[in-house]
This record gives structure tokens, C-alpha cells and sequence, in this order.
């Protein structure tokens, strides 16, 4: 596929192996034999299926990543990461009043963070001590603004000394806030008006409709 | 990084781009369009479609790849498999996006006992990569028959209208399920959902969250799911067949445990199906958007069963796939690009079709342009065309594209391609499976309790799908489709058996049909070359 003859040599799951230059890790997998499958998801850095952890040439520190993002060069020494346990916390939103004020029996762990930044290895760039910090600030509004992006894929989590899963905190106060708000005016409108039966009369017309009929009667509502 | 090649054929766009500016391109007439598209859409390309030999559907049409995988046999040794139901339970759900985690969750509020199962993980699923948002018709100056009206169209008037009213109908009320789970979309000041327009919508109907619309959902019902304790889970279980009681309806599947490589039979009052699309194929060789499990398993699955398919000929090509590098092959730029004034331009520096003209049309201008040899073409020999962002980030000012478009800017920072500065290579990518497998407005299918919901699921987007709507109609019919089975608790289910199976298997061989595809693909072959 490459048309370039350049080879890089690197260390994949243990083994040094000789490979293309410009493959990705899980491409780097599937080019040596590996039949990867657990690892591997939307393939387009979106579903946080592929997390691996590397070491680059002449590096000391271990970093991480996405496998279908991360172009691997030669002398980087690489693991998947496919799965860190972490805890998720059982709660039924539903049930809760105002479920913001109890994160901190739902999420005790998050109140113990020294804001040691450990956790800051984001493969799509957040500022995840950041985001914990307007957490424990009770800043609900600023910590749910930076997390849109994120994939959970669970690596900072996997970093945390404090046991502390910054993305299920994050999803919880997401979902919390998103419950604590009031429902939007215009969607409650159209509800009201459609269960005061506002179309009945247009679907009984357009149920009887001919197939031609329907097409120009659907231009006509479009074009109205 | 952009080769130096390359870096040469940019040259040309950014000279050409004061010019372009200038420039004012007409929509195409309605002649023009067809002519387009008859010439160099992938849907018209006849010697890439064959007519159905067995089945339900036999004598309609539809690609070679489907079709071979419908006249296929499994590579299974099914009297090794022990038919006894390892896994008993009310209503088990196959796939886990967003309409197999909507119909468990709606079965399990009716108080059924739920397996969900799936081939990958948890919420691996074309769902994640919705990014431009949901049509509901919420605003103002809309209406539910507006929707309607515009999915007809759209769908060349080849959708069913039941179900499309369906559709539509649910909208706002799926919306308000949402919301209430946790999951809020963008708003204006007043606090009402901010509705946005889009290509083929005549009122703002597009609802978003960023630009991660289906990420940002399927986080949220992901974990609800989780919090469910009638639902159980079992990740990396493909299921490889339906199951059939003595009448033929259908009682269940045999699941394939990836990890301890085994079979097994699970037994069901009702089967719904969510196992998604079928990009993963490969159609005529496009790219696709699509994730890795995107085999088409439901078509093969239900088509075995019996069940009658509808508009399997009818594929969605996304205009803007990146054709480089290749590691991001087929991977999406959304519309947005398009809307907010990227132009499309060949290797000439010209451009050649108004960016706003639909979909289907855009993907035929481009094809016909790099098949014209107009095109740009990679290391690798790929073709496309350049996709002007820069001149995006000159209109609306410096730091525009990263604030805008966050993750398509990282994932390419990450090989130093700078969108703000630099153009797209884009090539049309295979985004969508129009039809499916025939449903009613409850989801169910031709075969009795065996029920459809997503992109497996046809007979609503008719020729083409509006933008913002499969992710309305996996929710839809997702929990359409779990109400209904959940009805089904009372019942028994029958025997388990694969009669179906060996019936049409009898079929292939009566006709003497051998075929070298083994179905369902479950995982596309090694695909470092994914080309």
C-alpha cells in the first residue's frame, strides 16, 4: 500500500518487529498477524476503544494515546491499553431530587484530589485536573463546558492516585445539570400542541392520499 | 504531514483562492442533476449490482457484495452446535448503539428481562460518530408534517409513509425522553432548543450538541444502561444466526463468544435486532465512514430467517471522506465545512459544483472530476479533491477552525496537517445503508417476533437519507421496537431450531448456487490496505 520502501523497527506488544513507516498502532497490529478485535472500534478517534500506552525513542516518560490515531516511528516501544477498570457509581437519576448536591456522597473520591495533574494525559486535550477542580468548586457549569469532547476512553483514570474516575464524575454532573434545568419552552409548546391533537386532520388527509398525490402535497407543506 | 507532492498541489489552491472568492456557481437544473447523477453516482453504476437469486427479495437488486453474502454460507458446522439454550431470557437485543441500548431500555421499563449483546464494545457504534445533530421538529414555524414532508422528498418519495409519520410523530417526544435521561442539547438565550437548517430542510429542525451530537448522547444512555438491573450485558458476542420455532418465528440467536472462541444458543420471546449498516463491505471499493463492525450481519441474519428487505440497492456517499493521510482514510468532514463557504476545487484550482448542491450530487461532481482526471492523487495512489478550510478561517478569523471543529482539527494536528492553513484531500465515503430490512410501525419484521431497529431497519429513508435523521429514527424505532417485544413476555417461546437455515440453504443448492463468501462477515478482512 505504501509505495514508500521505508520500514521503521519498534517494540509492539513485546516483540521487536520491523513494519512500513506511516502505519498506526492497530494498523501496525493487523500488518504483523495480530488479530486485534477488543481494541478496536469507530477507527476514526471517536469511540475510545484503542487507548495504548508508549514509550518513544530516548523517551522517559510513558505516554498515551488512541491506537487508530497514533503513527508509530521507529524505536517507540508500545502496548494496547484496551480496558482499565474504573467505578462507576449506581444511581437512578430519575429518583433524585436535586441529584447536583449529593456528588459528594455519590462521588466521595473526587473530594480527596491533591490536584496533582496526573491525569492530564488526554488524548483529545482536555484539561481533566481542570475539569475536577471546577468539580470540587462546585463550578458545575465550567467543568461540564470542557469535557464535550472527551471519549471515555478512561485513561485518566487509569493515572489517578486517588482512585478517582474523572469521566464517570464528569458524565454524572453532565447528566445532573442537564435534569436540574428547565425544559425548553419551545419543545414544551409543540408537545402540548400535539397532544391536544394540533395534526390529526393532516394525517387523516394524508392517509388517503395517492402515491402522486402525496408527492406534490409534500412539496407543497415543504415549499409553504 | 502533507508530502512534498503535495505541498506543490497546494500551491495552486491557495493562488487560485482570491479568484475563487469572486466566483459565483449556480445550483445545477433539474436535468443537469439527473444526468450527474446517472452518469457517475455509485447507485447508478449497473455492472456493480446483480439481481437477488433466493430469498424473499429474489429478482430485485442489490451490490454484489450483499449479494454474495445473501447467497452465502456460514462457515459453521451447525450439527456441532448444541442447540440447548445456554441463556434464557424475554427479549434479546443484538447490537449496542444507540437503537439496541434505546430498545433494552424501553423493554426494561416495561419490565421485560433484556440480554443485550454485541460484537465490539459496549456503544461501538456508528451512533458515537453522529456529528452534526438530530432532526425534531421543535421550533417554530415548523411542524411535524414539515418533517414529513421533507424526509418524502428527500427520500425521492420511495419512503414508506407510516413510517416516516412514525418518525416524525416521535420526534419532539423522544427529545423530551432525552432530556430527561440526562442528555441536553444546545440553547438559545430563552432557554428553547437552538434548531439549526440544513441542506434539504426547509425549517431549522437540525438539533445539536457541538459537534458531537451522537458521542455526547450514547455517553449518557451508556451509562443508564449500566444502572438497569434487568439488563444484562455480554460484549464481544456477535451473533452469527437467528433461531426459529416450528412455526418460523423467530426465538432467539447463537452468539459467538470472541474471547473463549465457543457457540452459543440464547432463547428469547422476542429477537431485536440493532446490529447497524454496512459499510464495513466496501461497496465498488468505496472508503467508509462506518466503524469496524459494520458488516451488514442483520441483512444476513434476517434474510436467512425470512424476512423481506427493502431499498438494499441504495447506498449514501458522503461528498467529504479524507483521502489523506492514510490512516484516516474514509473518516468524515462534516457538512459544516461546505455550509460555512469551503469550496471544493479539482487539482487545477477550480471548482466545480456549488458545495451546497445535496449530498448524492456533490459525491458525483467529485467522482466525475477525479475520473475526468482532474483529481489530486496521494502516495498511494489514491485520488480526490482539495476541500478549501482555509479559506474559512480568512472569512471568520484566526483560531475559527480549532475552536469550531475541535476534534477534526486535533486528529489531523496530530500529523501536523494544520486545516486552518492547509486544504482537505476529500473523496466521497461510503456513510449509509438507505434501506435495510423491511419493518411496521411497531419494528417488527416479515418474521414474526423478530423486530428491526437503525440502520439495519428499511423502508424509511426511501432513496436517501435527510441529514439529521438516522439519529432521530434509532431512537425511534428503537423504542418502538422495545415496547413492542416486550409485550411478548406472556408467550412461550418454542422449540429452538435452525430449520431456516437448512431451508435456504436447500434453496442455494437447488439452484446450484456455490459462493466462495462466508456470512454473516461479522469483522472486515485484515484492512491495513482498506482499498
Amino acid at each position: 500500500m505504501h509505495n514508500n520502501e521505508e520500514t521503521v523497527t519498534i517494540e509492539l506488544e513485546g516483540r521487536k518487529i520491523k513494519i512500513p513507516a506511516g502505519l498506526t498502532v492497530i494498523e501496525a497490529l493487523w500488518d504483523t498477524g495480530h488479530d486485534v478485535k477488543r481494541g478496536v472500534g469507530c477507527l476514526s478517534g471517536l469511540c475510545g476503544a484503542c487507548t495504548v500506552a508508549y514509550l518513544a525513542k530516548e523517551s522517559r516518560m510513558v505516554k498515551f494515546g488512541l491506537g487508530c490515531q497514533q503513527i508509530v516511528e521507529d524505536g517507540l516501544n508500545v502496548i494496547m491499553l484496551p480496558y482499565f477498570p474504573s467505578r462507576v457509581a449506581r444511581y437512578l437519576l430519575e429518583l433524585m431530587e436535586n441529584p447536583l448536591e449529593q456528588l459528594p456522597e455519590i462521588y466521595a473520591e473526587l473530594y480527596s484530589c491533591n490536584d496533582c495533574k496526573a491525569c492530564n494525559i488526554c488524548p483529545e486535550w482536555i484539561n481533566v485536573a481542570g475539569v475536577m477542580k471546577a468539580a470540587r468548586e462546585a463550578d458545575y457549569e465550567t467543568a461540564t463546558e470542557h469535557v464535550m469532547d472527551c471519549i471515555m476512553c478512561g485513561l485518566c483514570a487509569s493515572r489517578c492516585p486517588r482512585g478517582i474516575a474523572p469521566q464517570h464524575v464528569a458524565l454524572f454532573i453532565q447528566r445532573a445539570l442537564t435534569k436540574e434545568r428547565p425544559s425548553p419552552p419551545n419543545l414544551l409548546r409543540r408537545l402540548a400542541e400535539m397532544d391536544s391533537l394540533g395534526y390529526a386532520a393532516d394525517w387523516a388527509e394524508v392517509a388517503l392520499l395517492g402515491d402522486e398525490e402525496l408527492a406534490a402535497y409534500c412539496r407543497r407543506v415543504s415549499e409553504a | 504531514m502533507y508530502t512534498d507532492h503535495l505541498f506543490d498541489a497546494i500551491e495552486v489552491v491557495a493562488a487560485t483562492r482570491e479568484k475563487r472568492k469572486q466566483q459565483e456557481l449556480a445550483r445545477l437544473p433539474e436535468e443537469a442533476v439527473e444526468q450527474l447523477l446517472k452518469k457517475f453516482h455509485p447507485d447508478f453504476r449497473d455492472s456493480a449490482f446483480r439481481n437477488l437469486r433466493v430469498g424473499m427479495n429474489r429478482g430485485e437488486r442489490t451490490t454484489h457484495e450483499i449479494a454474495d453474502l445473501l447467497e452465502a454460507f456460514s462457515d459453521l458446522d451447525y450439527s456441532k452446535i448444541d442447540l440447548r439454550p445456554e441463556y434464557d431470557t424475554d427479549v434479546l437485543v443484538l447490537g449496542g448503539g444507540g437503537a439496541g441500548v434505546t430498545a433494552a431500555l424501553f423493554a426494561e421499563s416495561m419490565g421485560a428481562r433484556v440480554l443485550l449483546a454485541t460484537k465490539l464494545r459496549l456503544g461501538n457504534s456508528n451512533t458515537i460518530m453522529a456529528l452534526g445533530g438530530m432532526q425534531a421538529s421543535v421550533s417554530e414555524g415548523d411542524s411535524p408534517l414539515r418533517h414529513f414532508a421533507d424526509t418524502m422528498i428527500a427520500g425521492n418519495n420511495a419512503g414508506r409513509r407510516e413510517l416516516v409519520k412514525a418518525m416524525v410523530e416521535d420526534g419532539p417526544k423522544i427529545v423530551k425522553w432525552l432530556l430527561e435521561t440526562g442528555v441536553d442539547f444546545d440553547r438559545d438565550e430563552a432557554g428553547n432548543l437552538a434548531a439549526k437548517k440544513a441542506g434539504g430542510i426547509s425549517a431549522p429542525r437540525l438539533i445539536s450538541i457541538g459537534d458531537h451530537t451522537g458521542l455526547n448522547i450514547m455517553k449518557v444512555l451508556k451509562d443508564e444502561i449500566g444502572k438497569r438491573a434487568s439488563i444484562d450485558m455480554s460484549e464481544f458476542t456477535p451473533a452469527v444466526e437467528l433461531t426459529t420455532d416450528e412455526s418460523g418465528a423467530c426465538n432467539g440467536a447463537i452468539l459467538f463468544d470472541l474471547g473463549r472462541k465457543r457457540h452459543f444458543a440464547v432463547r428469547a420471546k422476542a429477537v431485536i435486532l440493532a446490529t447497524g449498516g454496512s459499510g464495513r463491505l466496501h461497496m465498488q471499493g468505496f472508503p467508509t465512514s462506518n466503524n469496524f463492525g459494520a458488516t451488514g450481519d442483520a441483512l444476513v441474519l434476517a434474510y436467512r430467517a425470512g424476512a423481506k428487505l427493502e431499498g438494499v440497492d441504495s447506498f449514501q456517499y458522503h461528498p467529504t471522506g479524507v483521502m489523506f493521510p492514510e490512516h484516516m482514510v474514509g473518516v468524515l468532514v462534516t457538512e459544516a465545512i461546505r455550509s460555512l463557504g469551503g469550496h471544493l476545487v479539482n487539482v487545477k484550482g477550480e471548482r466545480f459544483i456549488n458545495e451546497l448542491e445535496t449530498r448524492d450530487v456533490c459525491a458525483a461532481a467529485i467522482i466525475r472530476e477525479c475520473e475526468r482526471g482532474n483529481g489530486v492523487t496521494t502516495p498511494s495512489g489514491k485520488v480526490g479533491v482539495w476541500l478549501d478550510a482555509p479559506l474559512i478561517e480568512e472569512a471568520q478569523g484566526k483560531g475559527f477552525l480549532r475552536k469550531r471543529f475541535p476534534s477534526l482539527f486535533r486528529h489531523l494536528m496530530r500529523v501536523r496537517i494544520d486545516i486552518s492553513k492547509q486544504p482537505l484531500l476529500v473523496f466521497p465515503t461510503l456513510h449509509y445503508q438507505n434501506g435495510g430490512i423491511l419493518i411496521d410501525e411497531t419494528g417488527e419484521t416479515t418474521v414474526r417476533n423478530l423486530f428491526v431497529a437503525g440502520e439495519a431497519a428499511g423502508g424509511i429513508h426511501g432513496r436517501n437519507r435527510a441529514m439529521g435523521n438516522a439519529l432521530l429514527d434509532i431512537f425511534v424505532f428503537g423504542r418502538r421496537a422495545g415496547l413492542a417485544a416486550s409485550q411478548l413476555m406472556p408467550t412461550e417461546p418454542g422449540e429452538v431450531t435452525l430449520n431456516h437455515v437448512y431451508r435456504h440453504y436447500d434453496r442455494l443448492k437447488s439452484l446450484r448456487i456455490s459462493s466462495v463468501a462466508k456470512s454473516p462477515t461479522l469483522f472486515p478482512e485484515f484492512i491495513v490496505n482498506k482499498l
